[in-house]
């Protein structure tokens, strides 16, 4: 058959967020694509140089409509090394709390987008379904589903009293009892299975080439997580496992996802065990100390870079942020090769794709 | 004649079909929606669906056939209506004839063709992979599908429906006899149909709609009309083929039976495309292949030596 290339995006029903592929197809078989992005660069970095530290946190909340926590907690992070100031323990329970949140929120999206794709819509209903619980737990936290607002520099906005806490348990444990419903539907249903299996798969050379993060490279067997790597406080003092797999395909993807949904889960009850009392916030200056320095966080999709540079001022000189799509959407020609038309939406879905922290 | 501009047009012919093709939509989404945690669509929503359908803009790309795009919808609506006319309603056999069973799969196999060309003449690149897909889906369930109802014909030792349905007031439900036979028929049904999990041709995330992309308005609005009949048609032919309606003294009680055999056969539908995720098209070739069709040759073996 001959040769054509079908567009798919910058607007398409497959994708959520704009990005435009060009794949070239022989009848069903797929023989290569190329990629363009950038349609949601908003010039973030930039941005952030025209703005204080304080009202950086605001800007850089909306870089991610998923992990918007993250993003913050790592900027937090990263300003108060240079001001040299440890935030009070609780706080750091309390963002690490809302961090494995979001990471349950994002790999259940997660799952229903794979179901979507693969025409299973009842997981994708059912995922979504639980996803709710945990963004009225971050309500109930924070009084945010998506944007959160939960950290300021000097430790996080909100505290937990005795009754939110036991509200937050009893949600907790209500999503626990749901959620291990639909995981379980997920790795046993044998059409997801075969759907899967197989579809793509990634070597860890060529993770390491293309410096993957995240679950992906998990998925190939290359044990990487910043919690446990370069822990920020107080992962240093949780005990969890980081979830491997060694088939690389589309498969070992979900599974590694499945997995980590439930450590989070373990983990969130671990944090609220292990939380001290006492105050969630201290005084900073508003003014950084002149200096340099890196902060790495693990996102729901892998490792998160952010390098500050500060020159004395109330602004920052420059600010750095690599997320782990940008590298993961790298891989993308790679896989498309030796895969039928069928298989697109399962690699663009095994990848994880935000385009909006990508862009920035 | 005025009896039969009544069974064309009302009974069991356009009226008729037509109401059933909606009502089978709203309780198929109904209870799609159900299984999904969703409410779902209150009883008139496929009907006000068709009315917005029909009062929009209707678009063709640069390059598509007009004409070839109206009469394909169209063609299909009256294969699948004529279809509907054989097929007997809870006994009620106007138009019955020894063979008509044959009559009635060719003309539903129409409507296949009749998507294929949609999705050539209409030049989008997404409808083009979609009509490729269809053809290549239609060989893979139809050879299945034709094994498994040829068995109801010879354990009745007839081709049409209506005696088919008959024979089974004396012998019991075919289903009793042939549970694989029936299996294969519903499998076949729903790649006929293109539902889920069988829906490759118009896989959402892969092909965006398939051959429909391109349509709008009142052709749109027609096609959704021939899947909703085609439904109930192949609904109706399967309950009439291995469910028969028993021998009862009321024809309300017949009808009440009838109805509730197709509400059946309609949870069917709904809880296999709820529970599956699409299959790829080289998976369902392969399951037809190796599965399907040999399953179907041994059913139809027991049923020539076993002679039940």
């Amino acid at each position: 058959m001959t040769k054509t290339t079908i567009p798919i995006g910058p607007q398409h029903p497959l994708l959520k967020e704009p990005i435009s592929l060009n794949i070239d197809i022989s009848g069903e078989d797929v023989l290569g694509g190329s990629l363009r992005i950038g349609y949601v660069h908003r010039g973030i970095e930039r941005l952030a140089q025209e703005r204080t530290y304080v009202q950086n946190v605001h800007l850089i909340e909306r870089i991610c409509g998923i992990c918007s926590h993250v993003h913050t907690t790592t900027y937090c992070y990263a300003v108060e090394s240079l001001l040299g100031v440890e935030i009070p323990v609780r706080a750091q329970y309390i963002r690490a709390l809302m961090c494995e949140l979001e990471r349950i929120h994002s790999h259940l999206l997660w799952f229903g987008i794979l179901a979507k794709h693969v025409g299973l819509e009842m997981v994708f209903m059912h995922s979504w379904h639980n996803r709710e619980i945990v963004l009225d737990i971050m309500e109930a936290l924070s009084g945010g589903r998506v944007i959160h607002a939960a950290n300021q520099i000097g430790g996080v906005r909100f505290d937990l009293d005795a009754e939110r806490e036991a509200m937050v348990r009893n949600m907790l444990h209500k999503l626990e009892e749901q959620v291990g419903g639909v995981l379980d539907g997920i790795v046993h249903e044998t059409s997801i299975r075969a759907r899967t299996r197989g579809v793509a798969p990634i070597t860890a050379e060529q993770i390491r080439q293309y410096c993957v993060v995240g679950p992906v490279a998990r998925a190939s067997g290359v044990d990487v997580d910043m919690r446990r790597d370069d822990p920020l406080p107080p992962y240093d003092r949780l005990d969890f496992n980081v979830i491997t797999h060694q088939d690389g395909d589309a498969w070992a993807r979900t599974m590694v996802r499945v997995e980590e949904t439930r450590e989070s889960l373990k983990l969130c009850e671990m944090i609220l065990d292990q939380m001290p009392g006492g105050p969630v916030t201290t005084r900073v200056s508003r003014k950084v100390p002149a200096g340099e320095t890196v902060v790495r966080s693990e996102a729901p999709r892998g490792e998160v870079f952010y390098y500050l540079r500060s020159v004395g001022s109330d602004h920052p000189a420059r600010l750095k942020i690599r997320t782990p799509t940008l590298a993961a959407l790298s891989l993308i020609p790679v896989q498309l090769s030796e895969i039928q038309v069928a298989d697109i939406p399962v690699v663009l879905a095994g990848i994880d794709l935000c385009i909006a922290c990508a862009d920035r | 004649m005025l009896e039969g501009l009544f069974y064309l047009l009302v009974f069991p012919g356009l009226g008729f079909q037509i109401t059933c093709g909606l009502a089978f939509e709203w309780v198929d989404r109904k209870l799609l929606a159900r299984f999904q945690r969703r409410v779902g669509p209150r009883w008139y929503q496929p009907l006000a669906d068709l009315i917005k359908l029909f009062s929009k803009e209707d678009l063709l790309p640069t390059g598509a056939s007009d004409s070839i795009a109206t009469i394909l919808p169209l063609v299909s609506l009256a294969a699948v209506l004529t279809a509907g006319l054989y097929i007997p309603m809870a006994g009620f056999t106007p138009f019955s004839f020894e063979g008509d069973l044959i009559v009635i799969l060719f003309l539903m196999s129409v409507p296949t063709l009749a998507y294929y060309l949609a999705g050539m003449a209409s030049v989008g690149i997404y409808s083009i992979l979609g009509g490729a897909r269809s053809l290549l889906q239609y060989f893979s369930y139809e050879v299945p599908l034709l094994l498994a109802l040829s068995g109801p014909a010879i354990l009745s030792g007839s081709w049409s429906v209506a005696d088919i349905m008959a024979s089974q007031a004396e012998l019991g439900p075919f289903i009793l006899y042939q549970p694989v036979g029936f299996g294969l028929a519903v499998a076949g049904l729903i790649g006929k149909l293109k539902r889920d999990p069988l829906d490759i041709p118009k896989a959402t995330s892969e092909v965006v709609a398939g051959s429909l992309t391109e349509f709008t308005g009142t052709k749109l609005a027609f096609w959704h009309l021939v899947m909703d009949v085609q439904a109930v048609v192949g609904i109706f032919l399967l309950i009439n083929l291995y469910f028969g309606v028993p021998a009862v003294y009321s024809p309300w009680l017949a009808v009440l039976i009838f109805v509730g055999e197709a509400l059946l056969m309609t949870f069917v539908l709904s809880a296999t495309s709820a529970v599956f995720a699409r299959l790829r098209i080289d998976q369902l070739a392969g399951l037809g292949w190796r599965i399907l069709v040999p399953l179907g040759l041994a059913q139809l073996l027991f049923v020539i030596f076993m002679g039940v």
